[in-house]
C-alpha cells in the first residue's frame, strides 16, 4: 500500500467524523441552552435537578455512556452506531454546555434584568432580549474550547464500528505496520480540523464584540 | 404521595426491563431472510484471519470464508467492523446478526452469545524479540517474565487462570492490549518480553518484523474458532453449522487456509 | 384642583426582622417634583422599587391615577409600562446602541413599527441632547451620557411619573451637571417626577416638596422653603445642614 492510498483511506473517515461533530454539537447547544436558562431562572427544585444531570453526565466517561446507549437502552431498537455514539455525544456535551452557558448567564448583571422588566418588558423578553444577546458573547470563549473538544472524542465512536479517522487509522497500521504513519495521519487530520474551528470562532466573536473606548 | 411516585417509577422500570430482556420467540434466521441480508461483525485489525487490503477493503481468512457462507444462506452480507471487545455486546444487543473474528470458545462469552462448530483449529503462540535472554520451555515458565496479551481474547483469559490466579504472574507484569500490533511495538521496544497470541497472526507479525520470533506454540488456550452466534438462536446456528459441514467436506476451508496461512 | 397620579398607603417592606420601612403614606399629584432624602440605607431605593413594582411590598397599597396596582390581578409588566425608573448605574443594556437601548422598549413593548419606534426614540434623543450619539455603544459614551440616554429610555414609554434612585450619585462632579439639567428641563416641562438625590441645590431649587426620611419613616415633609428655613423636627435640620455642607448648595445661598 502506498503513501496516497494509505492517506486517502485515512481522510475518507473524516466525513463520518464531521458527521458525528455536526450532531453532537448543536444537539448538546440546544439542550444545554434549554437547562441552562431552566437552572438560572426556573426556581431552586428546577435547578437542583439541573445541577443532577450536570453531575451524572460529566461524572461518566462518554465512552462508557456510548456503551450504555448504544448496547443497552437501544437493545431493541435500530439505532445505527453513528446515530447511537452521535446522540450520546450529544448529551454528554449538553451537561457540559449547560454549565457553559449558565456561567454566560450568571456573568450578565442581574441588574440587567431589571433595567428590561422597569421598560414594561415581561420576565421571558428581558430574558430574550437583553440577557441572552449579552451571554452569548460571554459564552464564545469556553464554547470554542468544547467544540474543539467535542471534535476530538468523536473518534470515540470507533468503539461502537463507525468508519472514522482512528479506526481507520488503526486498520491500516495493523494491516501495513506502518503504524507511526498512520497515527500521525489521524493527528494532522485532527489537528487541522481543530484548528480551523477555533480559528472561526474567533473571527466569530470578534465580529460580535461590542465596541467600546478603554 | 411519595411512596406512589416511587411505585410508579418501579413499576415502569421493570416493564421497560422485562420487555428489554424478553427473548425473542422469532430466529434470527426469520429476520435475516426476510430483509434478505445479514449483517456480520467483524474486527478488521487482525491479519491473516481479518484485514484491509491495499484498496482498503476487507479481506482475510475469517473475511472469505464467511462471504461463502452468506452466499449458501442466499442473503447478501453486510460487513460491520469494530473493535473486538464491541464484538460479543453487539451480537447480544442485536446489532450484529453473528459475528466472525477468530473467536474461541469461552465460557464467559458463552453467558451471553452461542458459538457456532468450530470452523478451524488454531494453537498458541509465545513471541520473543531478539533481545530476549530468557527461557520458555513450557508455557509456565512465561511467568517469570512480562507479559503482554490482547485484552477479551482466551489467551487474556488463559493467563489470568493459570498464571495469574495461582499467583505466578503478578498482575502488575500482565499488559493487556487493545489489539495485538500494539503489544508487537511494546515486545520489539522491550517494555514487555514476551507475547502471548495466536499463532498464525503471529506468524504474520514475524514475517514482517525479523526481531520477533517464535519460541513456543501449541494448543493451550486456542484449539478450534467458531462463528459467533446470538443467544439461543437454534435456527441460525442449524444453518451455519450446516454450511460449514458442507465447505468442510468440499475442503474449501483447507484451500483457504493454505491461501492465507502459508508464507 | 391638583390631580393625584402616585397614592401610597401604610406602605411597609421587610426582610425577615430587618424592616425597611413601614406604615408609609404618600401622595404625588400631577406635574409634582418630589424630592426624597435621607441618610443612605434608609429605604429610598427600595421604596421607588417598591412603586413600580421591582419589589413587592409586604403592606400596604399604592394607586397609579386610579388603579390600584398592588391588587392580586394586577399586570406588573403593564404597570410599568406607566411608570419610567432612572437607576443610580444607569443600567443601559451593553449590547446596544443609545438608539437601540431607547428603542427597545417601542419594538418589543409597546409593538411598533420600525420605523415609529425610531423616529421617536431619536425624538427622545435629541430631548436630552444625545441625538448626535444615537449609535454609539454605551462602551463609548461617558456617565453624564450614558444617564441621560438611561433617562430618554424611561421617558420614551411616554411614563405617568418618573423615578429617579439616586441619578447622579455614580457621575463625575463635572458630568452631573448635564444631567440635572435635563431633569429640571423635565421638572419645568410639567413631568411627574419622584426623585431619591443627595443633590440639595436641585431639592431647593427644583421640588415642588421635600420628604425627609430616616429609618424606614417619613421624618418630615413640605415646600423647600419650609424644610430648609423652618423645619419642625431638630433631626431634620441637623441633616440639611450636614447634606449642604457636603454637596453644597445654589448660588442664591446666603447663609
Amino acid at each position: 500500500m502506498d503513501l496516497g492510498q494509505l492517506l486517502s483511506y485515512i481522510a475518507s473517515g473524516t466525513v463520518y467524523t464531521v458527521g458525528v461533530t455536526l450532531i453532537a454539537l448543536p444537539s448538546g447547544l440546544l439542550i444545554g441552552t434549554l437547562l441552562a436558562l431552566l437552572y438560572v431562572y426556573g426556581g431552586k427544585s428546577a435547578a437542583r435537578l439541573m445541577n443532577l444531570y450536570s453531575t451524572v453526565f460529566r461524572g461518566i466517561p462518554p465512552l462508557v455512556l456510548l456503551f450504555i446507549l448504544f448496547f443497552a437502552v437501544t437493545k431493541g431498537i435500530n439505532l445505527s452506531a453513528f446515530w447511537a455514539g452521535s446522540l450520546s455525544l450529544g448529551i454528554v456535551s449538553s451537561a457540559y454546555q449547560m454549565e457553559i452557558v449558565r456561567g454566560a448567564l450568571l456573568s450578565v448583571s442581574g441588574d440587567q434584568l431589571m433595567a428590561a422588566r422597569s421598560i414594561g418588558l415581561s420576565r421571558l423578553e428581558a430574558i430574550r432580549y437583553v440577557v441572552l444577546p449579552q451571554a452569548v458573547r460571554l459564552a464564545i470563549p469556553p464554547w470554542s474550547n468544547e467544540a474543539a473538544i467535542i471534535i476530538k472524542d468523536s473518534s470515540l465512536v470507533y468503539a461502537l464500528g463507525v468508519p472514522e479517522i482512528l479506526r481507520r487509522a488503526q486498520l491500516i497500521g495493523a494491516s501495513s505496520q506502518r503504524y507511526l504513519l498512520a497515527y500521525m495521519s489521524a493527528a494532522v487530520i485532527y489537528f487541522l480540523l481543530v484548528f480551523v474551528t477555533t480559528r472561526l470562532l474567533a473571527l466569530f466573536e470578534k465580529k460580535l464584540t461590542i465596541p467600546s473606548n478603554p | 404521595m411519595k411512596k406512589r411516585i416511587l411505585l410508579t417509577v418501579a413499576l415502569v422500570l421493570s416493564v421497560a426491563l422485562l420487555v428489554g430482556c424478553a427473548t425473542e420467540a422469532d430466529s434470527v434466521l426469520d429476520k435475516i431472510n426476510q430483509a434478505g441480508t445479514v449483517v456480520v461483525g467483524t474486527s478488521a485489525d487482525y491479519p491473516p484471519y481479518e484485514y484491509i487490503d491495499d484498496a482498503g477493503a476487507m479481506t482475510g481468512f475469517d473475511i472469505e470464508l464467511m462471504t461463502e457462507i452468506v452466499k449458501r444462506m442466499g442473503v447478501e452480507l453486510q460487513w460491520e467492523d469494530m473493535p473486538f471487545d464491541s464484538l460479543v455486546a453487539a451480537v447480544n444487543s442485536g446489532k450484529l446478526d453473528m459475528s466472525i473474528s477468530c473467536f474461541n470458545y469461552d465460557e464467559e462469552r458463552d453467558l451471553t452469545v452461542d458459538f457456532s462448530e468450530a470452523y478451524y483449529t488454531t494453537e498458541d503462540a509465545f513471541v520473543v524479540s531478539s533481545a530476549f535472554t530468557g527461557s520458555i520451555v513450557v508455557p509456565e515458565d512465561a511467568a517469570n517474565y512480562k507479559v503482554g496479551v490482547q485484552s477479551g481474547t482466551v489467551q487474556d483469559g488463559w493467563l489470568t487462570d493459570n498464571l495469574v490466579t495461582p499467583g505466578l504472574l503478578s498482575e502488575a507484569n500482565l499488559s493487556r492490549y487493545e489489539r495485538v500490533d500494539q503489544a508487537a511495538l511494546d515486545l520489539a521496544s522491550g517494555r514487555i518480553d514476551v507475547l502471548m497470541g495466536d499463532y498464525v497472526p503471529v506468524q504474520a507479525l514475524v514475517a514482517q518484523n525479523p526481531d520477533l520470533l517464535v519460541v513456543f506454540h501449541g494448543e493451550l488456550s486456542t484449539g478450534p474458532i467458531n462463528i459467533v452466534l446470538p443467544e439461543g438462536d437454534t435456527a441460525l446456528k442449524a444453518e451455519v453449522d450446516r454450511i460449514i459441514k458442507e465447505l468442510q467436506a468440499e475442503g474449501f476451508i483447507d484451500q483457504l487456509a493454505v491461501k492465507y496461512f502459508s508464507e | 384642583m391638583p390631580k393625584p397620579i402616585l397614592t401610597i398607603k401604610n406602605l411597609t417592606k421587610k426582610y425577615g426582622e430587618n424592616i425597611i420601612f413601614q406604615h408609609l403614606d404618600l401622595n404625588v399629584n400631577e406635574g409634582d417634583t418630589i424630592v426624597i432624602i435621607g441618610p443612605s440605607g434608609t429605604g429610598k431605593s427600595t421604596l421607588l422599587r417598591s412603586i413600580n413594582l421591582l419589589t413587592r411590598p409586604d403592606e400596604g397599597q399604592i394607586w397609579l391615577d386610579d388603579e390600584e396596582i398592588t391588587a392580586k390581578g394586577a399586570d406588573e409588566d403593564q404597570v410599568r409600562q406607566h411608570i419610567g425608573m432612572v437607576f443610580q448605574n444607569f443600567l443601559l443594556f451593553n449590547h446596544l446602541t443609545a438608539l437601540g437601548n431607547v428603542k427597545l422598549g417601542l419594538s418589543k413593548v409597546k409593538k411598533m413599527s420600525e420605523e415609529a419606534a425610531t423616529e421617536k426614540a431619536m425624538q427622545e434623543l435629541s430631548r436630552v441632547g444625545l441625538a448626535d450619539r444615537a449609535y454609539h455603544y454605551p462602551g463609548q459614551l461617558s456617565g453624564g451620557q450614558q444617564q441621560r440616554v438611561g433617562i430618554a429610555r424611561a421617558l420614551a414609554m411616554d411614563p405617568r411619573i418618573m423615578l429617579f434612585d439616586e441619578p447622579t450619585s455614580a457621575l463625575d462632579p463635572e458630568l452631573i451637571g448635564e444631567v440635572l439639567e435635563v431633569m429640571r428641563q423635565l421638572a419645568l416641562e410639567g413631568m411627574t417626577m419622584l426623585v431619591v438625590t443627595h443633590e440639595m441645590g436641585f431639592a431647593r431649587e427644583v421640588a415642588d416638596r421635600i420628604v425627609f426620611m430616616e429609618k424606614g419613616y417619613i421624618v418630615e415633609e413640605g415646600s423647600p422653603d419650609e424644610m430648609f428655613n423652618y423645619p419642625k423636627f431638630p433631626r431634620t435640620r441637623e441633616f440639611l445642614w450636614k447634606i449642604t455642607e457636603l454637596y453644597g448648595s445654589t448660588d442664591k445661598d446666603t447663609n
